[in-house]
């Protein structure tokens, strides 16, 4: 005997074992079926008895195997149910005789056999054989279950004969020595008169009724039997036998104490529905329960010999003890070397019975005692069961990383060299069966949670095993997979040689196969998911980067205020804040544009020793059309973060979604969702894309400045321009405005904004006309129109008191004049001689001021509009201002008319260039550079009072002081208009109204 | 040489049981090591929730042999915050018993307390400590 049956369990030792086999040519899926049917008779009710008898059934069986069946009955061969087709009478003889020869080969221990014959017809079909039954067909059978039981009842019959015969002849007559087919040789010549060999005699005999009366469905005998047995046996040292009557009372207890039964897959109890699938795999008895019932074993066939007295407490093995019992018995076994298969069983039998009563641990040593029996010269695919099953049995204990050991073991068992043939998808499907043993999942999913923390060393070296074992099963799309995942999940772990390696061997595998996002499924079902190479490289942070300023869509005011009312009413409400704060930490407070290249902002970094390519980074949206272009670039080896700018268009208008990014590294395509990356930095990937809006492009005639008004950042301005004047001058900045977008410019506006400025402006700084502009609108893609704007300075460069430290009102005399209030201001500065004569003084004269303004375009057109969008262009205007021209002193002398008056004016120059000042009725004044010199105009004399009030309402001013400023600014231009003092710089060849005097 | 196999297993804070340390000499087969004591760790399992089931009081940390191989023996170890240790010797080696293995345990229990008090030390990580190394090295000498 050397095939084991690892399948065996303690409750086969109550079965009978029939052989069910195909006899002529009857096609496998029709004998598998049939064979089916017939072994879903696994248990009969014995008429008039309560007994129950369990039929085994197999579909081959080795007749060195039915030797051992005087040893353990449930091992011989009781019943033969043959199936043949037969599709004419003539075949009949040849046939039948057939079924004979198979006959033949059981005959030693066959109690009845039957013949199932299908396809004949006609006269010999028609005569009634007990052991044979026709059937037209395959399909037409109906009764052959029914056929089975009533076999089934005719082997109980001569099972409880024999039975009976046994247990009964057991004095006067010399009782047959029963042995094993190795003891037969041992035993020739022995003297069979000796007590000793008598004795042998009656224990195995004993035994062996035990057996019969399990068989039969008698329990309480068969312990019986067996007690006797044990007792017999170990007085005469029959260790082989004594470890077989050990263990039939040891399986006669399992069968008392768990009718569940110790196989584990008792799920698969369905007492008459044929099993599924696998025929070659056992059928579990069911409803054992009925079994254990007192009344029908104390009514029914208790031999004479058994004293019913002895109570099923006693004979019965506790727990415990049938433990021990095992124990004892397979070091019985171990001392025969022929009886490896008989120990390795009842391992096995053990093991199965300490998983039920889950005593794991001495389960395991059970199977460590099983490793080490010796079968001797072991086939390679017989090597690669015994692992498999060690590995499930392993499994059933719950060791599940021996398990993984031993099922690794077995899968390179199915790849050793000695093999012609290696079975390498075997071994790839053993393989996959190891990974839960050593925490390992396919899922790269599973990994992204922290830091990976696993057996990296034993993981990595089994990834390695799936890599090339898929690789010679010839599927190099598994090899990528798998080889993405190694990579991917053990990253952390691989030395930088490793990686180099791994990596390598990655691209050799994707030039033939390019790995991809698909799911690759398993011919067994086995789904194994994408790997995204997140860590190729890391992503620390996702950033959506707004519009530059200049292309930023504002919402018209009113728009904006229609969003609002359909808010909720409630300035507080738990529930809604709860609902908005999510919305909140998603969405972006900004909007991008239809039409118009958005970008998204990555740091990444490069944790490889070398320089990682990364082709085709592009991103991955939602929510609308969207336009990637994608980038390749090229990261330098341990690289610090990196800034990554994404970029892409969308086509369409409504709410976006950035969901991950897609790279391309190695050969392997990988989509890498944020959402599984909780280490990636993101401040919201929702954004708003609105309707496409016109582009302006803006040029002027003025150079271009760096200066931005200090408010400001540059960011916000789109240019500035930079300009010097003098202090009254008035220059004009044309400018130009293309539209460069692909939809009509339907509005433009113009606003200014005079920034960070101290100092009191007088007049329009800055002033257009807009009306020829917006003649040209709608402004078609690529047209141009032009503005021009008209810069003006007039700034208050006096009360600069440090200047003109020795001040005193004596200088105007002039009384009775309310001139005098607002002039004093301006007449403050009187340098007199002072200025001139020092360099110093000079210098500070020339301080310049500056004057920044902001231009701001509103423009709108196109879909954008109607959503009430627009966009806003700004140009940043930076004027300094030189001081021209100063009033050190103002009085008035009596003219020669009564009505007029000559007002004397001491004017100094602070420029470098020569200076020519002229006003109403009056020469030209030369001035030379830092010159100070009087000017003497005669104008007509009138009253302030006179002036008519230009702002009639002075309840509108909200002080006096404002109502004071504005009176001010009311006569500063009725003496101007009087006076109109204009001066120029010949050198320059400017020629500038004086509005000083404001 | 004496192979030699020191393991820590966190089970307290992380379920997953993976290496906090591992060391053996000769240092060429550690691959075969890392099986040994990946697969002991079923027994010791198995040990530790028998103790749980029975008493509550103190429990023994020392696990004793957990199994024989052929060529080793593997001894395991079990802190009270199941922070596991596992020494795998070599089966020739008579010198060491019981009680040798047991102090040597002790020994690498002491210095783990150590490596845990380094506020440095983040529980869960490699154990890189020079310290710890010292004893371990100075151990496998001994024993060696």
């Amino acid at each position: 005997m050397s095939v084991p049956d690892y399948m065996q369990c303690a409750e086969d030792h109550q079965t009978v074992l029939v052989v069910v086999q195909p006899v002529g040519i009857v096609p496998e899926d029709q004998f598998f079926k049939i064979y089916k049917r017939i072994a879903s008779v696994s248990q009969v009710s014995i008429r008039d008895s309560q007994r129950l008898l369990y039929i085994r059934y197999r579909h081959h069986y080795l007749p060195e195997n039915n030797e051992w069946g005087d040893f353990q009955t449930h091992r011989k061969v009781v019943g033969l149910v043959c199936i043949t087709t037969c599709g004419a009478a003539k075949d009949w003889p040849q046939t039948a005789e057939r079924f004979h020869g198979q006959k033949e080969v059981y005959s030693s221990t066959l109690y009845d056999s039957r013949l199932l014959v299908f396809g004949l017809q006609g006269e010999i079909a028609e005569q009634q054989r007990t052991d044979v039954a026709f059937y037209p067909s395959f399909e037409e059978c109906a009764d052959v279950e029914r056929r089975v039981e009533d076999f089934v009842e005719s082997i109980f019959i001569v099972l409880e004969s024999k039975r009976l015969d046994r247990a009964t002849d057991k004095s006067g007559d010399k009782i047959q020595l029963l042995c094993v087919p190795f003891e037969k040789k041992d035993f020739v010549g022995l003297d069979t008169d000796s007590r000793h060999y008598k004795k042998r005699c009656q224990g195995r005999m004993r035994k062996h009724v035990g057996d019969l009366c399990l068989q039969a469905g008698m329990l309480q005998d068969a312990l019986v039997h067996y007690h006797m047995a044990v007792e017999l046996l170990r007085a005469v040292n029959d260790f082989l036998w004594l470890g077989a009557a050990l263990e039939g009372l040891c399986s006669a207890s399992v069968i008392f104490h768990y009718p569940g039964g110790t196989a584990g897959k008792t799920a698969a109890r369905k007492p008459s529905i044929s099993q599924p699938a696998d025929a070659s795999k056992r059928h579990r008895p069911g409803a054992q329960e009925v079994l254990i019932d007192p009344g029908a074993l104390t009514a029914n066939g208790i031999s004479a010999d058994t004293s019913t007295e002895i109570g099923r407490a006693k004979n019965c093995l506790s727990p415990e003890d049938i433990i021990d019992k095992y124990k004892e018995a397979i070091s019985y076994y171990g001392k025969y070397k022929n009886a490896g298969v008989i120990e390795l069983e009842a391992c096995v039998k053990a093991v199965r019975v300490l998983a039920i009563q889950k005593r794991a641990r001495e389960a395991s040593e059970f199977l460590q005692n099983a490793v080490y029996i010796n079968l001797g010269q072991l086939s390679e695919e017989e090597k690669i069961q015994r692992y498999s099953i060690l590995s499930e049995l392993y499994e059933l204990i719950g060791f599940h990383r021996k398990s993984a050991f031993f099922k690794r073991v077995a899968a390179m068992q199915c790849v050793a060299p000695t093999i012609p043939e290696p079975g390498w998808r075997a071994c790839y499907k053993l393989l996959l069966e190891t990974l839960p043993g050593y925490s390992l999942s396919l899922d790269p999913k599973d990994f992204s949670k922290g830091s990976h923390r696993g057996w990296a060393a034993v993981q990595m070296r089994l990834l390695h095993e799936l890599v090339y074992a898929s690789r010679r099963m010839g599927n190099p799309g598994l090899s990528v997979r798998h080889l993405s995942f190694l990579l991917q999940t053990m990253l952390d772990f691989l030395s930088d040689q490793e990686k180099k390696e791994v990596t390598q061997s990655l691209e050799n595998y994707t030039s033939k196969c390019p790995g991809g996002m698909e799911v690759i499924t398993l011919s067994d079902g086995l789904k194994l998911p994408p790997v995204p190479f997140t860590k190729l490289p890391i992503v620390r942070s996702v950033k959506l980067l707004n519009l530059p300023a200049s292309l930023r869509p504002h919402k018209v005011k009113c728009l904006l205020e229609q969003n609002v009312s359909t808010a909720s009413p409630f300035i507080y409400s738990p529930i809604i804040m709860h609902n908005r704060g999510e919305e909140r930490c998603k969405k972006i407070d900004f909007q991008w544009v239809q039409g118009d290249v958005c970008e998204v902002q990555l740091m990444v970094y490069n944790p490889m020793p070398y320089e990682l390519r990364v082709e085709n980074m592009g991103l991955l949206t939602s929510g609308v059309e969207f336009e990637s272009l994608p980038a390749a670039l090229s990261l330098p080896a341990e690289s610090g973060l990196y800034p990554v700018t994404l970029v892409g268009v969308p086509r369409t208008a409504g709410n976006i979604t950035v969901n991950g990014y897609h790279t391309s590294v190695f050969g392997v395509s990988s989509d890498c969702l944020l959402e599984g990356l909780p280490s990636v930095k993101t401040s919201g990937c929702l954004v708003e894309v609105i309707p496409s809006l016109p582009r302006l492009q803006l040029s002027t005639s003025l150079p271009r400045s760096a200066h931005t008004p200090q408010p400001m950042s540059k960011e916000q301005l789109s240019s500035s321009v930079s300009v010097q004047l003098f202090n009254g001058e008035e220059q004009q900045l044309t400018i130009t405005l293309e539209n460069i977008g692909s939809e009509d410019i339907e509005s433009l506006e113009l606003t200014s904004k005079t920034v960070n400025t101290k100092d009191k402006v007088f007049g329009r700084f800055l002033s257009w006309d807009l009306e020829e502009a917006l003649r040209h609108l709608p402004l078609k893609p690529g047209q141009t129109v032009t503005l021009s704007i008209s810069i003006k300075v007039k700034l208050d460069f006096s009360g600069q008191e440090n200047l003109l430290p020795d001040l005193n009102d004596d200088g105007i005399s002039v009384t009775g004049l309310p001139i005098s209030s607002p002039l004093r201001q301006l007449l403050k500065p009187r340098a007199e001689n002072k200025a001139v004569s020092s360099e110093s003084g000079k210098a500070e004269y020339s301080h310049i001021k500056t004057l920044e303004a902001v231009l701001n375009f509103k423009y709108t057109g196109g879909a954008g509009k109607v959503e009430g969008y627009y966009r806003e262009l700004s140009l940043g205007v930076h004027v300094d201002v030189e001081p021209s021209v100063f009033f050190t002193r103002v009085s008035t002398l009596p003219a020669t008319s009564t009505r007029q008056c000559h007002l004397l004016l001491d004017i100094f120059n602070p420029t470098e260039h020569e200076l020519t000042v002229s006003a109403k009725n009056s020469k030209d004044l030369v001035l030379h550079p830092s010159e100070c010199q009087r000017l003497a105009i005669q104008v007509d004399k009138f009253d302030f009072e006179s002036l008519p009030q230009l702002y009639q309402e002075p309840a509108s001013f909200s002080s006096p002081k404002q109502l004071e400023e504005e009176r001010q600014h009311a006569q500063g231009c009725q003496i101007n208009s009087k006076l109109d003092i204009c001066w120029s710089i010949i050198s320059l060849q400017s020629d500038y109204r004086d509005c000083m005097v404001a | 040489m004496l192979p030699f196999t020191v393991y820590f297993s966190p089970d307290v804070f992380f379920p997953q049981n993976y290496p906090l340390y591992i060391r053996s000499v000769p240092s060429q087969n550690e691959l075969k090591f890392h099986y040994t004591v990946h697969t002991s760790l079923d027994v010791v399992e198995e040990k530790v929730s028998a103790v749980g089931k029975s008493l509550a009081d103190q429990r023994e940390l020392y696990l004793g042999l957990l199994y024989p191989t052929e060529d080793y023996k593997v001894y395991g170890y079990v802190t009270n915050s199941k922070v596991k240790f596992v020494i795998v010797v070599d089966s020739s080696n008579t010198s060491l018993r019981d009680n040798e293995i047991r102090s040597m345990f002790r020994k690498l229990h002491n210095s783990f307390t150590d490596v845990m008090c380094n506020p440095f030390y983040n529980p869960g990580d490699p154990i890189l400590s020079k310290a710890f190394n010292g004893i371990v090295s100075g151990m496998m000498v001994q024993t060696s």
